[in-house]
């Protein structure tokens, strides 16, 4: 087997405190969306429920035309 | 359908043992480098690291790096590439998750 080899100390501290910057930045990064992305699904929600009322009633309106349609003949 | 998963059920330890038997080799000779590439430096090799970072700025400020090689090049990327794939592990370490963040 070859041996390992003896890594530089540039590279190992720059490999470990890369790694713990980037703990660090996941973490801060998570803690900055999640209030976004609660605040966007709360809009999304509410917007979706009155998009719905309105299908709904431009359901009604094409369902009542059709009957008023078959009425008039 | 019940007798084909009898079988399989019946066939995962054997499954268990030989995965164990396959990558019990292999995982030693992974402990036996990385007990000494992958460790952490010590707080002695700190400074080390500093005096080597300095040598690289003087490196680049007197115009000696411009005098590597192609390969050498290459090779210092290839190892950048790497160190920077170290923060992308760490970033998916404080985010809880591999892909994406679940907000």
């Amino acid at each position: 087997m070859v041996p390992p080899v003896a890594v530089s100390p540039v590279i190992k501290t720059a490999r470990w405190s890369f790694l713990l910057i980037g703990m660090f930045y996941g973490k801060q990064r998570y803690d900055y969306l999640k209030p976004r992305a609660e605040k966007e699904r709360l809009v999304e929600e509410a917007e979706k429920k009155i998009r719905e009322e309105q299908e709904k009633i431009a359901k009604a309106l094409a369902e009542g035309n059709i009957f008023f349609n078959s009425s008039e003949c | 359908m019940a007798q084909a998963v009898q079988k399989l059920v019946a066939k995962v330890p054997t499954l268990i043992g030989a995965a164990a038997t396959y990558s019990k080799p292999r995982l030693a000779t992974f402990w036996h480098y990385a007990k000494v590439e992958l460790v952490p430096p010590s707080p002695a090799e700190i400074p080390q690291a500093i005096i080597g970072i300095k040598n690289i700025v003087t490196g680049v400020n007197s115009g000696r790096l411009g005098q590597t090689t192609v390969k050498d090049a290459f090779r210092n990327g290839l190892v950048c590439t790497e160190v920077m794939m170290w923060f992308y592990i760490g970033e998916c370490i404080g985010k809880g998750g591999i892909v994406g963040y679940a907000v």
